[in-house]
């Protein structure tokens, strides 16, 4: 519950965002592409509440095992996808160089995530060579496999789409999940820094995002492949999720 | 064929009942204030609301009687008569009597002969089924005239003798308590009422309804308002399953429940059906000059809504009207009463050609509806 006034992590309140936000003008094309990229973000969302493992966290029955079978599962997207972003900046050419630049510097923010990841691990009372010696499952190689190919090819701006619902989730890991996960497994906030970390610097990211939005997406064309790209990974996410709990062997 | 609500009624009983008064008429349980009553009505914001109980929780107006009263007071600035009316459907939460359909009775108190009648069952989205139910009805010309009701009595789930008795509940517990109190503080009684005819009326404003539609994602989410479980994951009775029906009251299984923490999923399944409406042409947020919603703007003060702004199709805060602070959260009822005063009110003037998107959201099992009216003078 809140009083109606919703405070960000870091304590910014929202109000000094909305108005940075409210100067921002997208072209029509963004401002269509923003709305369909929030319906596969809400659907997506949604969805995600009929995975198992996370309809746990709903239901108030998630478990110490649940969570360390979800950082098991994650540590391998999080690794992969420092990959896919760095191979993304490298793929757009001198045209591009200001969504390269965005691009870089988030990679630098974000690509050694894994290591907070493994430490939660070991502090929610898992072994480090356990969650170190996972492999990817069948959705993480289905996922890190398209990501690799559309950062693979010429100015891939569609990457937009998924930069979407894999930001968001990290948003939505330190808004619904961090926190909710402590209360329901007894385990201390140590275990949940790598969800929280996702909080910080949120309103930044998105205007960031709105950014980069605004400059490439500027046609139809633009408009269909990001949405799709976002459904895409959207789908292939969740895929992921859902085989957390199916052993490989 | 076009369709248009010619007139309205309302009916709130007894006197508003300001902030502080709320628990002397519901009552402190086991004589103990609530530690949360404060908190959830600042959050709320409804400064003044009616109940059908008195202070020693005796109920002063039954659920059909409400109706019936918001009904007459309808078909009493009709310019049809009641006998022109063909159809009767009725909305509500919970009716007097559990069988048969409220429908029924409402009827009987009415005295109106020889009709169809249609009871539906929900939450606060039953109003809007019973409505299109009566539009679609109309559309098929089978009537030319339909009255729609909708009416709650929340309090008599809400007084403090029900958590009394629960002593094995939850609550009693405090295990969420959170959870069983939350609409204690937010929900009240009352009742609205609309006349559909097949034509506006001669004289005064009519509503042509344009478009309603619904979108229910029960497919992917928990339950999150209820009555009739104890509210334990583990156990999956539902009332009738007790040998008795006072074992369903210890253990909690009648309380009013809802899971606080699902309640965020309610707005976002609102916002993507909004958008899913834009995207099909059907809704025109530039179009759009009144916005009528179950809740009330505070309640939304959330990230998503700048991402709407941002993507061009925000709903601008001088367009939204309640009258949520004033007359209570009525559940099904809300909307029906908000018309009602909407088309009377002094504080805004409503023109001709003017398009009124009306929007109620059910967080029963997540079930969003969305309806536009435009203004057509008779």
């Amino acid at each position: 519950m809140n009083d109606g006034e919703i405070m960000i992590k870091g304590g910014t309140p929202v109000a000094s965002m909305d108005e940075e936000m409210d100067s921002m003008d997208l072209n029509p094309h963004a401002q269509v592409c923003l709305q369909h990229l929030l319906r596969v973000w809400l659907g997506f969302e949604r969805d995600l509440s009929t995975v198992p493992l996370l309809r746990r966290i709903d239901l108030g029955t998630y478990t110490v095992e649940d969570h360390l079978c979800l950082l098991r599962n994650l540590r391998q997207q999080v690794i992969e996808g420092s990959r896919w972003i760095t191979r993304a900046a490298s793929s757009f050419d001198r045209n591009h160089a200001e969504i390269r630049s965005t691009i870089i510097s988030h990679a630098v923010d974000e690509h050694r995530d894994y290591e907070l990841l493994e430490l939660d691990y070991v502090a929610s009372g898992g072994h480090i060579e356990d969650v170190q010696g996972m492999e990817r499952n069948i959705g993480s190689e289905a996922l890190h496999g398209y990501l690799m190919h559309r950062s693979s090819r010429p100015n891939p701006i569609d990457l937009l789409g998924a930069m979407w619902i894999i930001e968001g989730l990290g948003e939505k890991m330190a808004r619904s999940w961090a926190e909710r996960i402590q209360e329901l497994t007894g385990l201390s906030e140590d275990s949940t820094r790598f969800m929280s970390y996702h909080g910080h610097n949120d309103s930044e990211h998105m205007l960031r995002f709105y950014e980069m939005l605004d400059e490439v997406c500027i046609d139809e064309a633009g408009v269909a492949s990001i949405v799709k790209t976002a459904k895409v990974v959207a789908r292939l996410y969740r895929l992921q999720l859902e085989e957390v709990q199916h052993g490989l062997k | 064929m076009s369709v248009y609500i010619t007139s309205t009624g309302a009916f709130l009983p007894g006197p508003p009942i300001a902030i502080e008064e709320v628990e002397g008429v519901l009552g402190a349980v086991n004589g103990k204030p609530s530690s949360l009553r404060v908190q959830i009505q600042k959050a709320n914001k409804i400064q003044t609301r009616h109940y059908a109980i008195d202070a020693n929780q005796q109920t002063t107006h039954s659920n059909t009687e409400m109706a019936a009263n918001a009904a007459s007071q309808c078909l009493d600035r009709a310019f049809v008569a009641k006998e022109n009316v063909g159809m009767l459907a009725v909305a509500t939460t919970q009716g007097d009597l559990p069988a048969p359909g409220m429908a029924s009775m409402v009827q009987a108190e009415l005295g109106l002969a020889e009709l169809e009648i249609l009871t539906t069952h929900g939450i606060c989205s039953s109003s809007m089924m019973a409505l299109k139910a009566a539009w679609n009805s109309l559309r098929l010309d089978e009537h030319e005239a339909a009255l729609v009701v909708s009416s709650e009595l929340a309090s008599r789930l809400l007084k403090k003798q029900r958590y009394e008795a629960a002593t094995k509940s939850t609550f009693a517990e405090k295990r969420i308590d959170f959870n069983t109190e939350f609409l204690r503080w937010m929900l009240s009684d009352g009742a609205g009422a609309l006349l559909l005819q097949n034509k506006p009326a001669p004289k005064g404003m009519s509503l042509r309804i344009d478009w309603m539609r619904g979108f229910s994602h029960a497919h992917a989410f928990p339950t999150c308002m209820s009555v009739g479980s104890a509210g334990r994951v583990e156990d999956a009775r539902t009332w009738q399953d007790y040998d008795s029906y006072a074992e369903a009251e210890i253990d909690g299984a009648l309380l009013l429940r809802q899971d606080v923490r699902l309640l965020d999923n309610i707005l976002r399944m609102g916002v993507d059906g909004y958008l899913r409406l834009v995207q099909e042409g059907v809704s025109k947020p530039l179009d759009v000059d009144h916005f009528l919603c179950h809740y009330s703007s505070h309640h939304f003060r959330d990230k998503i809504l700048d991402l709407l702004d941002a993507a061009g199709v925000g709903i601008p805060e001088e367009r939204w009207w309640t009258n949520l602070y004033t007359r209570g959260n009525t559940g099904a009822a809300s909307l029906f009463i908000m018309l009602d005063e909407f088309l009377r009110t002094d504080e805004i003037e409503v023109k001709e050609g003017e398009k009124i998107l009306c929007f109620v959201p059910e967080s029963g099992r997540f079930n969003t509806t969305y309806m536009q009216l435009t203004v057509v003078k008779g």
